[in-house]
């Protein structure tokens, strides 16, 4: 696969310096500058910190900002960020008032955030974990611990970062970061696959005519593969899976988020929500909020992924709040 | 006799340059069951390993503490963070000692297997690099010369690839399609085998 880059080894360091000589108001530090941070504090605060590989841009380094995360810690593309870098950025987002981690159930992540957190609780920093695990594809309901966190993890950036920006203290940051995760319902589809530079193959490899239902954001196999379907069957099919799952509370109002995978124009997201708001309307939901772009990337996979985030008037209002970071602003 | 300072000095230059070989060979297998990057995580590591072990020194525990800082510090892949916890673990085991009795390393290394297997919330039978560990940690259990201790850990780190390759993984993200690994290598095992083989001699590119 063709590439923008000078090689695999600075492609992410040489992506950050990009990211943050563009968006002033961030800055990098902590070991290999790995951190990416608010330039100017927010004040004293729960801080919320959150990691992952690279390659999911906006997701999670893009979140930083007012209203949203405080510090990300950076991994290589599709690796998780180090244990020197979590705890980086668990320093930086602490102000006194303690630190919500917030990412992705990998593996790989929750070790260096456990180790981490280890390390910092030495030091006297207090922190809670909430763990991203909207991906339906990745687990059954009844293991929903064991599903991975994807683009519906914005969602509780958006929310419990509203929250702290009230003020409000660690127990209650960590409440809302974890009613978000839990009324949020994520899966994808995915139409061609991305590689990791400097890796041999790509992620996966796929039919020209074929596609695969609720494949994961680093190319984890999914539900289904088949031949291309049309835009209208995807979405039908990916809304009844997402409404069919359990354990959220539905109160008849909705978020939805149309995410791009990389590849996919909007043009065709748009495609895609048409149909969803009109069968989301047909069921009688009231939808709040759209959300229709890039999200949560893998690279320059193909594909859409959907996010249902079943509101009340908390959530609403904190989806609603200010916030201001490079690819999210209200 | 036992492990002392340069001898892991060594086996760190040793080790970089047997992932600057398999580079390849790694990121093939892991394209099979993975996103195809382990030979490229695996070099990047050891070679950052490589350039900041102190040349001085003869406390173990203080060599492995710094292996474990710099490993802390440069990767976040699952393998490379259980690498993390190995010289974590091996720098809270060794600390003080400038020798560590050879009959003593199958006691250590079953040490650093459970913790890989707390932090790491995988089991024995999973299909990672800590049933390699274990089945070296039981073959060199006792032994009392380097010799002794590379033959068994060869052999053993062999058998474990060959009787586990008929075997499903059982975690990370090939647990997702279970049956499709079977007949493979792990990538993570792989690894392990070809640095242990490594140590005795150069291992060709694959």
């Amino acid at each position: 696969m063709k590439k923008l880059m000078n090689g695999a080894d600075s492609f992410v360091d040489e992506m950050l310096e990009g990211l943050c000589a563009a968006n002033p108001e961030l800055k990098r530090e902590g070991p290999g500058g790995r951190v990416v941070r608010m330039m100017a504090p927010q004040g004293r605060k729960v801080g919320i910190v959150s990691g992952g590989g690279s390659g999911h841009l906006p997701l999670f380094t893009g979140y930083v900002g007012r209203g949203l995360l405080d510090a990300c810690a950076v991994g290589d593309v599709f690796a998780g960020p180090s244990v020197a870098a979590c705890t980086a950025a668990m320093r930086a987002a602490n102000t006194g008032n303690g630190v919500v981690r917030l990412y992705g159930n990998y593996g790989g992540d929750r070790m260096s955030f456990d180790l981490a957190g280890e390390t910092l609780a030495a030091e006297g920093i207090r922190a809670t974990t909430v763990l991203g695990i909207d991906d339906v594809a990745s687990a059954n309901a009844s293991e929903q611990e064991k599903r991975r966190g994807v683009a519906g993890i914005v969602f509780a950036y958006k929310m419990a970062g509203a929250r702290a920006a009230e003020g409000a203290d660690l127990e209650e940051v960590t409440r809302v970061a974890a009613k978000a995760v839990a009324q949020t319902r994520t899966i994808g589809c995915a139409l061609s696959p991305c590689q990791i530079p400097g890796a041999a193959l790509p992620t996966f490899s796929i039919g020209e005519d074929e596609i695969e239902m609720g494949m994961g954001i680093h190319g984890e196999p999914g539900i289904w593969r088949d031949k291309l379907r049309s835009a209208d069957e995807i979405a039908d099919e990916m809304v009844d899976r997402l409404l069919g799952d359990d354990g959220f509370k539905s109160t008849g109002r909705l978020s939805v988020m149309i995410n791009s995978l990389g590849a996919t124009p909007l043009e065709e997201l748009f495609i895609v929500y048409r149909r969803v708001q009109h069968q989301l309307q047909t069921r009688g939901y009231r939808i709040e909020r759209a959300l229709v772009g890039h999200w949560a990337t893998s690279m320059e996979m193909a594909g859409v992924s959907m996010s249902l985030c079943h509101l009340d008037d908390e959530l609403n209002a904190l989806l609603g709040a200010p916030c201001d970071c490079p690819f999210w602003k209200n | 006799m036992g492990l002392n300072a340069d001898m892991v000095r060594s086996a760190i230059g040793k080790a970089a340059n047997t992932a600057r070989l398999i580079e390849g060979e790694l990121n093939e297998a892991d394209s099979r069951l993975g996103d195809g990057d382990t030979g490229l995580s695996l070099r990047r590591l050891l070679e950052r390993l490589e350039t900041t072990v102190r040349p001085d020194g003869n406390d173990l525990g203080e060599i492995f503490q710094v292996l474990a800082a710099q490993s802390a510090e440069a990767t976040g892949s699952s393998l490379g963070t259980l690498i993390t916890i190995a010289m974590l673990t091996l720098a809270r085991d060794t600390r003080g000692l400038s020798e560590l009795p050879w009959a003593e390393l199958g006691d250590r290394l079953a040490r650093v297997r459970d913790a890989m297997m707390s932090r790491g919330k995988a089991a024995l039978g999973d299909k990672t690099i800590i049933d390699i560990i274990d089945s070296v940690a039981r073959e060199v259990a006792g032994l009392q010369s380097a010799d002794a201790i590379k033959r068994a850990a060869r052999f053993a780190a062999h058998l474990t690839l060959d009787n586990y390759r008929r075997r499903p993984c059982r975690v990370g993200r090939a647990r997702m399609f279970a049956d499709k690994s079977i007949g493979m290598d792990d990538p993570g095992m792989l690894a392990l085998v070809r640095l242990i083989d490594g140590l005795d001699e150069e291992v060709k590119a694959g």
